[in-house]
C-alpha cells in the first residue's frame, strides 16, 4: 500500500463515493456472529459465486438492532435499501430469488426503515404491515389479506404486501408503511385498507389523519458509520466516511487551540460518566509542561450488561483512532494507547487492523502527512478487571502492574502514565471528535440540553421488548427510550423501574421516567449517567434482589486497598443477604444507611464510592419491599422466592414472538 | 543396549527366578512391571532379591531418561518465554501482555513457566503472581477439555441465569470456576458477554447460544459429551 499524502486525501474530500449498484452488507459484530451471521454470510457467498450473481457481498458492523441479530441490508435494483433480521442460511435462496429476480422482500424478516418520508416521490411498489397492539391476538395476517384482495380488486396484483418483523413504532394499532417513499401510517382500523389503496397506491396522495409524523427520536452521531462502512477497511472509511478529513483539517488548518476552540464550543463532556468537559481534560494535559504526554481510550467495558463500546470499536474502528489522533496533536502527545477488554477479541483484531492500515498508509508513525506531527498506537489488553475502568486503575494496569487505584490529585492530566501528562477518554467521546470537527462545534452543540450537549449512546436490555443500541439526544425521556423506541416490556407487562449506570448507577422508578436525560438530572435521582447501560426492569423483579446483584459484583471486583470499600461493600452483602432470608433486624435500614454513607465519603476511588448507589436508590424508591422483607420474616422471603420459581416455570418463553 | 545383554545374562545365570525375562527396559511398561511382580509374589510368596535389584537398576536408569526429557522440555519451555519476552522487551509495561501471551498459548499460566517467565524479565515471582492473581482472566489451573460459561450479566441475571447456573451445577455436579475430576469440561460464569440481546446466553466451547432454557442444558451437554465419545 502507498503512503497516502496530503493531496490524496484533499482529492478524496471531492471525490463521490461509487458504490456498486448492488450489494448485501452482513452486519458481522459479536453479537450477529454469535447469531448466527458467519454462516449467513457463508451461505450468501456460495450462493453468490454458485449462481454468479452480480452483487457485491460486503461486511459491515452493526446498526445496533440486537434483538433481530443477525441482520442483513439488501440494496438491489428498482428497490430502496432493506433491512432483513433474524437471518438464517436456510433463507438465502428465497431471499435472492425473491428480491433480485422478482424485486419481492421477504416476509416476517423485513425490519422498516425509521427514517420515515411525508411524501409519495414514486409509485408505491411494496406495503410492509404490523399489528403493533400486542403480540397475543395479533391481526398481522387480517391486514395483509385485506391489502392482498383490495389490491387484487384494484387490478394492483403488482404491489406485494409484506409481514414486517418490525416497525419501529410500537403501540400503536396497526402500522402500515409504503415503499419506496417510506410514507407511515398507524392506527390503521380494517376500513382505512380501501382508502390507503385508493388514495395513496393509486393516486400517490398521503393521507393526512392516519400519517405518522413524528421524527425518528434517534440521532445518530456516534453510530454514524455503523452498519454503513467496512470496519476492516481504512479504504471504505476513507471514501465513503469522509474518513481522516477531519485529521486532515487539524493539522493543516486549525491549530491545536482551534482544535481546543471547536471542542470547547461544541461543550463534549466525557461519555465514561463522570462527564468531565472533554476540551478542559486536553487543555489541562497540553498545559503540562512534559517531555512526552500520552493518551489513552478507555475501553474496559466492564459494566455487565452494557455493549455500546464493543460495538462502537467493532462498527467504526477508525472513527475512534481518528478521534484519538486529533486529540493527540491538540495536546501534543505522541503515544497513544487503547486499553481493551481482552473479553473483546473482535474488537480487539479490528482497533489492531486500522492501527496496522494506519502505519502502512503514513497516518501514523513519523511525520505524519508531512506536518511534522508524530503519533503511535497501541493496543493494551485489559484481563477481566472492573476497577481497570478507574482511570488510576487503568494507568497502574497499562503499567503492567496490579490495577489499583491511587489517590487523585494529582489527576492523570498532570502525573499519569508513566510520570507524565496524560488524558483518558472514552470510545464514545473519541468517536464523535471526527464529527465534531468536521460539522463544527456549533452544530454539535445544538443537540441535547443547556448543560448536556449532544447525544448519547445507551444499550437497552433487560425485560424490553427489543434490546439494542440506541443513540438519542440529551433531553429525551426515559419513558420515550423505553417505550418508543425500544418498543416497551416483553409480553406487555408494565416497567417497574429502569436502572442506569450498571453497578455505579442507581434504579429509576416508573413514576419517575419521564426524566429528561443529562448528566444532572440523573444525579439529582440518585442515578448515574454512566457510560449507557440502560437495563428495564418489569413488576416481577425484586428490587432487592437487583441491589445484591450488583454489590455482589462491587464486591467481587474490590481491589481491597481501601477498607470502606473492602469491608464496607462485604458488610453490606451480608446485611442484605440476610434481610433477603426474611432475617432482617428493624434497625437494619439505619446501619444499612451508615454504611453506605461511609463508603461514599471514604472511599479511595469511584468503585467505592459508587458501589453503595444500587442499594441507596432501591431503598430511597422502593422502601417498602426491604420492609416487607424485615417485618414479613423467613415465611414472607420463602413464599416469594417461591413465587418467583413459580412464574418462571409457568412462563418458559423468554424469547421474544417474532410472528 | 547393555541393559538387555546384561538380563539376559543375567538370565543364564539364574535359571530359576521365574518371570524375570518378562522385566526389561525394551518393555519400559510399569504397569507390566508391577504384573510381573504382583504375579511373582502370588507364586513364591516374596519377591526374589535379585529380581527387586534389577528392577531398581532399571527404574534408575528410567529416571535418567525421564530427566533428560524433562530437559528438553525446560528448553522448549525457556525458548517461549524468550520468544515472548523478545517481542515485548522494548516495551515498558509489558508484562500483562506477555502473561496474555503465555495464557493463549497453554490456557492458563502453569507454574514453571511463571518461574522462567520470572528469570527471563529478571521480575521477582512474587510479582508475577501478584498480578496473576489480581486479574480474573489469568488462571493458574490447566482448563478442562470443554468450556461451558455462562454469562451473568445483567440481562441474562434478569431473565434467569441463575436457573441455567442451578441446572448446570446438578447436571455436571461441579460450581462455577471447578472441572470436571475427569478433566473434561470446565464450568465458569463470565460478567457480560455483550450479546444482551440473546439473554439468557451461555458459550459453549467458544460458540455462543442465546435464548437459553434450563431445560435446553441437558441436551448441550450431552452433545460435548457425544463429542468426546466419537472422537475416542
Amino acid at each position: 500500500m502507498k503512503t497516502l499524502t496530503r493531496q490524496d486525501l484533499a482529492a478524496l474530500a471531492k471525490q463521490q463515493a461509487s458504490s456498486p449498484a448492488e450489494w448485501i452488507r452482513v452486519q458481522l459484530d459479536t453479537g450477529g456472529i454469535a447469531a448466527g451471521a458467519d454462516s449467513v454470510r457463508t451461505a450468501l457467498e456460495h450462493a453468490r459465486v454458485e449462481q454468479k450473481r452480480p452483487f457485491s457481498l460486503l461486511r459491515v458492523g452493526s446498526v445496533g438492532y440486537s434483538f433481530a441479530d443477525p441482520v442483513i441490508e439488501v440494496q438491489s435494483a428498482g428497490l430502496p435499501r432493506i433491512l432483513y433480521g433474524r437471518m438464517t442460511p436456510e433463507l438465502v435462496p428465497a431471499l435472492l430469488s425473491e428480491q433480485f429476480d422478482g424485486g419481492r422482500l421477504l416476509e416476517d424478516h423485513t425490519i422498516a426503515t425509521r427514517k420515515r418520508s411525508l411524501t409519495i416521490d414514486a409509485p408505491v411498489t411494496h406495503i410492509l404491515v404490523r399489528d403493533t397492539s400486542s403480540d397475543i391476538g395479533n391481526k398481522t395476517a387480517f391486514f395483509q389479506s385485506s391489502f392482498q384482495e383490495e389490491l387484487k380488486r384494484r387490478g394492483l396484483e403488482h404491489v406485494q404486501v409484506v409481514r414486517a418483523l418490525d416497525m419501529g413504532i410500537y403501540d400503536e394499532g396497526a402500522v402500515v408503511q409504503l415503499l419506496p417513499s417510506p410514507v407511515t401510517y398507524t392506527n390503521v382500523l380494517a376500513p382505512d385498507v380501501a382508502r390507503i389503496v385508493a388514495e395513496s397506491v393509486e393516486a400517490n396522495r398521503v393521507i393526512d389523519d392516519l400519517i405518522w409524523k413524528a421524527p425518528d427520536k434517534q440521532t445518530r452521531i456516534v453510530l454514524r458509520h455503523s452498519g454503513q462502512v467496512d470496519p476492516d477497511s481504512v479504504d471504505d472509511y476513507l471514501q465513503r466516511a469522509d474518513g481522516y478529513q477531519a485529521f486532515a483539517k487539524s493539522l493543516f488548518e486549525l491549530s491545536p487551540e482551534g482544535v481546543l476552540a471547536e471542542m470547547k464550543s461544541s461543550a463534549l463532556r466525557g461519555r465514561g460518566g463522570a462527564g468531565f468537559p472533554t476540551w478542559m481534560k486536553w487543555k489541562l494535559t497540553r498545559d503540562q509542561p512534559a517531555e512526552q504526554r500520552y493518551i489513552i481510550c478507555n475501553a474496559d467495558e466492564g459494566d455487565p450488561g452494557a455493549f455500546m463500546d464493543r460495538s462502537v470499536l467493532e462498527s467504526d474502528p477508525h472513527a475512534v483512532l481518528e478521534g484519538m489522533m486529533i486529540a493527540a496533536y491538540s495536546m501534543g502527545a505522541s503515544q497513544g494507547y487503547f486499553y481493551i477488554r481482552a473479553e473483546y477479541p473482535r474488537a480487539i483484531e479490528r482497533v489492531q487492523r486500522a492501527i496496522d492500515q494506519n502505519r502502512e498508509l503514513g497516518l501514523l508513525g513519523r511525520d505524519i502527512l508531512g506536518s511534522g506531527f508524530d503519533f503511535d498506537a497501541k493496543i493494551r489488553l485489559g484481563a477481566g478487571a472492573f476497577v481497570c475502568g478507574e482511570e488510576t486503575a487503568l494507568i497502574a494496569s497499562i503499567e503492567g502492574k496490579r490495577g489499583t487505584p491511587s489517590p487523585r490529585p494529582p489527576y492523570p492530566s498532570v502525573r499519569g502514565l508513566w510520570g507524565l501528562p496524560t488524558a483518558i477518554n472514552n470510545v464514545e467521546t473519541l468517536a464523535i471528535v471526527p464529527a465534531i470537527l468536521l460539522k463544527g462545534g456549533e452544530w454539535y452543540a445544538g443537540h441535547g440540553t443547556d448543560t448536556s450537549k449532544g447525544t448519547k449512546v445507551f444499550a437497552v436490555t433487560g425485560k424490553v421488548r427489543n434490546a439494542q443500541l440506541v443513540e438519542v439526544p440529551m433531553g429525551t425521556t426515559l419513558r420515550e427510550i423505553v417505550y418508543e423506541v425500544c418498543g416497551g416490556v416483553l409480553d406487555g407487562k408494565e416497567v417497574k423501574a429502569v436502572q442506569t449506570g450498571g453497578p455505579s448507577g442507581g434504579v429509576i422508578p416508573e413514576k419517575l421516567l419521564n426524566t429528561h436525560i443529562s448528566y444532572e438530572s440523573l444525579q439529582e435521582l440518585g442515578s448515574i449517567m454512566g457510560s449507557g447501560g440502560m437495563l428495564v426492569m418489569d413488576q416481577g423483579d425484586s428490587m432487592l434482589d437487583v441491589a445484591r446483584f450488583y454489590l455482589r459484583f462491587c464486591v467481587d471486583e474490590s481491589c481491597g486497598k481501601c477498607a470502606p470499600c473492602r469491608i464496607g461493600g462485604y458488610q453490606l452483602m451480608q446485611i442484605l443477604d440476610r434481610i433477603s432470608r426474611g432475617r432482617g433486624k428493624a434497625d437494619d435500614l439505619p446501619l444499612i444507611d451508615r454504611i453506605c454513607h461511609a463508603m461514599q465519603k471514604a472511599s479511595l476511588c469511584g468503585l467505592g464510592q459508587t458501589a453503595p448507589n444500587p442499594v441507596i436508590s432501591t431503598i430511597r424508591y422502593f422502601g417498602e419491599e426491604y420492609q416487607a422483607y424485615i417485618e414479613g420474616g423467613p415465611s414472607y422471603a420463602r413464599k416469594i422466592k417461591r413465587a418467583a420459581v413459580d412464574a418462571a416455570t409457568a412462563a418458559p418463553s423468554t424469547a421474544p414472538v417474532s410472528s | 543396549m547393555g541393559v538387555s545383554l546384561s538380563t539376559e545374562l543375567f538370565m543364564k545365570t539364574n535359571p530359576t527366578v521365574v518371570g524375570l525375562e518378562k522385566i526389561s527396559l525394551k518393555n519400559a511398561d510399569e504397569s507390566a512391571w508391577i504384573e510381573t511382580l504382583e504375579q511373582m509374589e502370588q507364586e513364591n510368596g516374596f519377591i526374589p532379591r535379585d529380581v527387586a535389584d534389577e528392577i531398581a537398576r532399571l527404574l534408575e536408569v528410567k529416571l535418567e531418561r525421564l530427566k533428560r526429557i524433562q530437559g528438553k522440555i525446560d528448553s522448549t519451555t525457556h525458548q517461549e518465554i524468550k520468544h515472548h519476552v523478545d517481542h515485548w522487551r522494548n516495551e515498558e509495561g509489558n508484562l500483562i501482555m506477555i502473561l496474555h501471551a503465555i495464557q493463549n498459548q497453554h490456557g492458563y499460566v502453569p507454574r514453571e513457566v511463571a518461574m522462567e517467565l520470572s528469570r527471563e524479565l529478571g521480575v521477582k515471582l512474587a510479582r508475577i503472581y501478584e498480578v496473576i492473581t489480581f486479574y480474573h482472566y489469568f488462571k493458574l489451573q490447566p482448563p478442562g477439555e470443554h468450556e461451558v460459561t455462562v454469562c451473568n450479566g445483567t440481562a441474562c441475571y434478569l431473565k434467569g441465569a441463575n436457573r441455567l447456573i442451578d441446572e448446570i451445577r446438578v447436571q455436571l455436579g461441579i460450581s462455577e470456576g471447578q472441572t470436571t475430576p475427569d478433566r473434561q469440561v470446565h464450568f465458569d460464569t463470565v460478567r457480560c458477554i455483550g450479546c444482551c440481546g440473546m439473554a439468557p446466553t451461555m458459550v459453549i466451547d467458544g460458540k455462543t447460544c442465546g435464548h437459553m432454557k434450563s431445560s435446553d442444558i441437558a441436551e448441550h451437554l450431552a452433545k460435548i459429551t457425544a463429542k468426546k465419545e466419537t472422537a475416542a
